[in-house]
């Protein structure tokens, strides 16, 4: 409550200080259209805010000592996410990197770039833009010993540089991942807006800060699985424990409430949806990505309770959604609880839903029934060739810790991916024996299954093996998987929830491929 | 271009193949200063292109490729990949680029009510590495007959090099056939005829003799049916002048030999009635004294540079022999007299015993109608070549009797295959239920297709092995 109301305060005092601060009619102009269009208030308020709290940082004062939520103080920063600001682009490391990704806006402008500044760059993207335009308009890709994937989306370009022997169509998806990251801080609409009405607009201006998000999901897409898959990583629950969660989310509900989200170590516990305005339709997974991205892009999340706009860009990429974001067990921070609203003057009676759901599960000692639970190992399938296996969702055996080989293996998994979901000549099963391991991946009507093996197993015992862990997985569904989010209504006179629907990732007719694309 | 239409639902949808859009040669060092860009052309198809599209082509794979150096300086850009078409682009020499410009395959789906057709385009029928080797096989043959780029310009400078371009590609880019490209390209590989010791001894010991006795002869090969036996000639020399032996040379003097004797278009065996060896390139006609002939040139490699050579082909019946002498020698009539009847007789001999023991052997093996199992098979190191798959190989068709999809499935097994060194095997199963494995093993790449809907992944490796056992000798130990 004491950070939002600061965040109003600044809000006020940013406006003037923006007018007060103006250098060029065209900034002028801006702010004052930001302020007065009602239309556009709410890009305009996001926007101020994130500048004003930037600001009043830089002059010292900030909000009870701790930054805002979406800036980072040097010293708390984890090692992965050191900033690459300011890298030599000159230097053969910089050449190095596995994969580059640029953002830039279709007059050339420099908006993003994962290794080294976008300053230093802006040559190289200049080139990057004559290239785009050159080209037929559409999306291109450069093979080299590296691939270059050009994606052009409305007034933004994005491309990638990869020498991660990835697909054009894999680093597409990935380019496309970055995009809707930028969107969810501000929408597609107000981007399309703001470069109609200014076509060499510095996107960077309401970015500002936001580079760490990026940078956040960059390390995703080339670590998590998830991703390739199209799927949400579930964290294994007991029915009983998954549904007395679900229920104490359904009982805290509140007018325009329409998403309630309980995560657990970055992998859903149960994720429950308002019924009657969002029906049937559900969170594709890669807009819960791009939640799970932003909340742990920055541990200033873990400060109190955060309420910040936020856009699902699979869902309506053209509106806000207000989250309220808080993690339930501090200084820990394993448990977040994600409140979703379309109401954006809603904190106090969704910071209310929150308490009562505090106390729930303070009553039935939930926080510490989800702190036992393990993720699954392969051991406990009891099949001694296997090593390895994705089921949409995956399992990490002991083999592969080291970081290094987790890429190789999964570079592999996405190798074989790209063969099986091909779209003029897909395949239904590859079995590949190399010289570290043999793979297999089979895909049906029901599942898609990647599993890695020794080199030296026979065909006979990794058919074996794959029957005993379907049989295996058939077993402990319930439990690995939520196949039907549950449903409350907001509407004066709720009713009980309702299962039915369609189911939040094991689709029986996916074939995995995607809704992302 | 256009293949047959197919029927859907009353309305006819058009299939159009890849094909050549751009091939083009230019040199970035030439003509650096503003307004001289076009010299830095030296080979533009179609030529009919305007002037300034052309400089404008030739700069944008001048900005790709620097583009790509900034990232990796020294493996720049390879190809282009757009939703229309896709560029490959090869640096043969020194800042020497080939480009070559394929329009991708696509489908016209017809619309009603008048509205345009709607072309969707089908980008990943074009496997990189296929057309890839296509491009560096135009540079090899272009090197073949002219020798490189470098020589050319050391011997005439560039207009020199200009007109060799004109006068190869005009011609040659017309014998691509890009709809029938596809793995067999990627191994630019050579078909060896199987002899038992007896007879391919007789055949070292012809060339021996034939080199012996006419010294101006540095190197020779020996071809039958389209097959090689033997070559001193360098690998890589060797099988680009397979190629063009296979796909320009014999088909073109082929008709004459498989029409019926009293056929008029049966060549003149000019009253020698001792044998039915004749020159397919040099003199078509040995009785003519006033008849002009020359031997086409080529350039093979040697341990400093190259050297330029006469290229005889001589062939008696379906035995073909390839013998090569220094260029700077003049070759006169009485020499190529000299060479007939040296030759004529023995080749006419050879012939007919090989075409003997062939019909023996086969006779042994058993007739095969229909090859039991569809394989390609490649060996790195000899660059043998074996397929059951294409009936019929030549520059103009490709007769495969798999669907060309199953082809590319093993297109891209192979791109598979080359990321690693080490041996490997991958078996997949195609949504058409066939069966496609691919086998690396110490430099030999086979790969088997199998139509066998219901069979699992035990039976289909069962089936291979039994494939292995007979045909190599189980040279894949795969399990």
């Amino acid at each position: 409550k004491v950070q939002l109301r600061t965040a109003t305060y600044i809000r006020y005092k940013a406006n003037s200080e923006c007018q007060n601060n103006v250098s060029s009619p065209t900034l002028d102009k801006e702010t004052e259209d930001a302020a007065t269009d009602n239309d556009r208030s709410d890009s305009g308020e996001f926007v101020v805010t994130m500048l004003a709290k930037a600001k009043l940082e830089e002059q010292g004062i900030g909000v009870k000592g701790r930054s805002s939520p979406l800036l980072e103080v040097g010293t708390q920063e984890t090692p992965a996410f050191i900033s690459h600001r300011d890298e030599d682009v000159t230097a053969e490391s910089w050449r190095q990197h596995r994969k580059h990704v640029f953002v830039l806006s279709e007059a050339g402008k420099p908006i993003y770039s994962r290794y080294g500044s976008e300053e230093a760059l802006s040559s190289t993207m200049g080139v990057m833009m004559a290239l785009v335009s050159f080209v037929q308009s559409g999306d291109n890709i450069i093979r080299s010993e590296h691939i270059v994937v050009f994606l052009q989306k409305g007034p933004l370009v994005l491309v990638c540089v990869s020498s991660s022997r990835q697909t054009e169509q894999q680093l597409r998806g990935e380019l496309l991942y970055v995009y809707y990251q930028i969107i969810s801080m501000l929408t597609q609409a107000s981007i399309s807006r703001i470069f109609e009405h200014k076509k060499n607009y510095d996107l960077r201006r309401l970015l500002a800060g936001s580079e760490k998000i990026l940078d956040g999901l960059l390390n995703l897409l080339d670590s998590d699985p998830s991703f390739l898959l199209a799927a949400v990583h579930c964290l294994p629950l007991a029915c009983s424990l998954r549904d007395s969660l679900s229920q104490i989310l359904q009982k805290a509900i509140t007018p325009n409430l329409v998403f309630s989200i309980l995560i657990a170590r970055n992998q859903l516990l149960t994720i429950v949806q308002e019924k009657t305005v969002i029906e049937d339709a559900r969170l594709e997974p890669a807009d819960v990505h791009l939640l799970l991205n932003l909340i742990g892009a920055s541990s200033a999340f873990q400060a109190g309770e955060i309420w910040t706009p936020i856009c699902l860009p699979l869902f309506n990429p053209d509106c806000y959604f207000y989250a309220y974001i808080s993690y339930l067990d501090p200084p820990e921070c394993t448990v977040c609880l994600l409140l979703l609203s379309t109401d954006k003057e809603a904190f106090y009676a969704v910071a209310e839903c929150k308490r009562k759901i505090e106390e729930a599960m303070m009553a039935q000692n939930s926080l510490s029934l989800i702190a036992k639970v393990q993720s699954y190992s392969v051991s406990q399938v009891g099949v001694s060739d296997l090593r390895h296996f994705m089921y949409k969702p995956f399992d990490v055996p002991d083999n592969y810790r080291h970081e290094e080989e987790k890429m190789r293996l999964l570079d592999l998994y996405r190798y074989m991916h790209n063969r099986i979901h091909s779209t003029s000549r897909p395949l239904k099963l590859i079995y590949h024996v190399a010289e570290r391991e043999t793979l297999l991946a089979w895909v049906t009507s029901k599942f898609e299954l990647y599993t890695c093996f020794s080199p030296l197993v026979t065909k006979a015992c990794a058919i074996t093996a794959i029957t005993k862990l379907l049989r295996w997985i058939k077993k402990e569904e319930d439990r690995l998987f939520i196949r039907y989010p549950p449903k409350y209504s907001t509407t004066p006179n709720p009713s009980k929830s309702s299962r039915g629907g369609k189911s939040d990732q094991q689709d029986s007719t996916d074939n995995g491929f995607l809704s992302l694309l | 271009v256009l293949t047959a239409a197919r029927m859907a639902s009353g309305m006819q949808e058009k299939q159009y193949t890849p094909s050549l859009l751009n091939f083009f040669v230019y040199n970035p060092t030439f003509g650096q200063k503003e307004g001289e860009e076009e010299k830095k052309i030296l080979f533009y198809h179609p030529s009919d292109v305007e002037k300034n599209e052309k400089i404008r082509n030739v700069g944008l794979c001048e900005a790709i490729v620097q583009f790509t150096r900034t990232f990796c300086p020294t493996k720049p850009a390879k190809s282009l990949h757009t939703q229309k078409n896709r560029q490959f682009f090869f640096e043969p020499e020194d800042n020497f680029w080939i480009v070559m410009v394929v329009r991708n395959p696509m489908i016209e789906k017809p619309n009603k009510d008048g509205k345009p057709p709607t072309v969707e385009y089908q980008e990943e029928e074009i496997i990189d590495t296929v057309y890839g080797a296509v491009v560096k096989q135009c540079y090899s043959m272009y090197k073949l007959f002219n020798g490189t780029f470098g020589r050319q310009m050391e011997a005439g400078g560039v207009e020199l090099l200009i007109q060799k371009l004109e006068k190869f590609f005009y011609r040659y880019l017309q014998t691509l056939h890009l709809q029938s490209c596809d793995l067999l390209d990627v191994f630019g590989g050579i078909s060896f005829f199987p002899l038992d010791k007896m007879t391919y001894l007789k055949i070292q010991s012809f060339v021996n003799r034939v080199e012996e006795s006419l010294s101006l002869i540095k190197y020779t090969a020996f071809l039958y049916n389209d097959q090689l036996i033997w070559s001193g000639l360098e690998q890589d020399d060797m099988r680009i002048l397979y190629k063009y032996l296979t796909t320009s040379l014999f088909p073109r003097h082929s008709e004459p030999e498989l029409a019926g004797r009293d056929s008029p278009l049966r060549p003149e065996v000019a009253g020698n009635l001792l044998h039915y060896g004749r020159f397919l390139t040099g003199p078509t006609n040995l009785k003519d004294p006033e008849a002009k002939f020359r031997f086409p040139k080529i350039f093979v490699s040697t341990e400093d540079g190259y050297e330029e050579l006469h290229l005889i082909v001589y062939k008696a019946m379906s035995a073909a022999a390839c013998f090569m002498i220094s260029a700077s020698v003049e070759l006169t009539r009485d020499f190529c007299e000299q060479l007939d009847g040296l030759v004529g007789p023995q080749l006419t001999l050879l012939a007919s015993d090989i075409c003997e023991q062939f019909t023996v052997n086969r006779r042994i093996s058993g007739p095969e109608k229909e090859p039991q199992f569809k394989f390609i098979y490649f060996n790195h190191m000899n660059l043998a070549e074996k397929s059951t798959i294409h009936m019929r190989k030549t520059a103009s068709v490709c007769l495969t009797s798999v669907h060309p999809d199953l082809m590319k499935i093993l297109g891209d097994i192979n791109c598979d295959f080359a990321r690693v060194d080490e041996d490997e095997e991958i078996i997949v199963k195609a949504m058409t239920d066939y069966w496609v494995v691919g086998k690396k093993s110490d430099q030999r790449e086979l790969y088997v297709i199998l139509n066998q809907k219901n069979a699992n992944l035990i039976e289909v490796n069962e089936e291979v092995k039994r494939l292995c056992a007979t045909q190599f000798n189980n040279i894949f130990f795969l399990d």
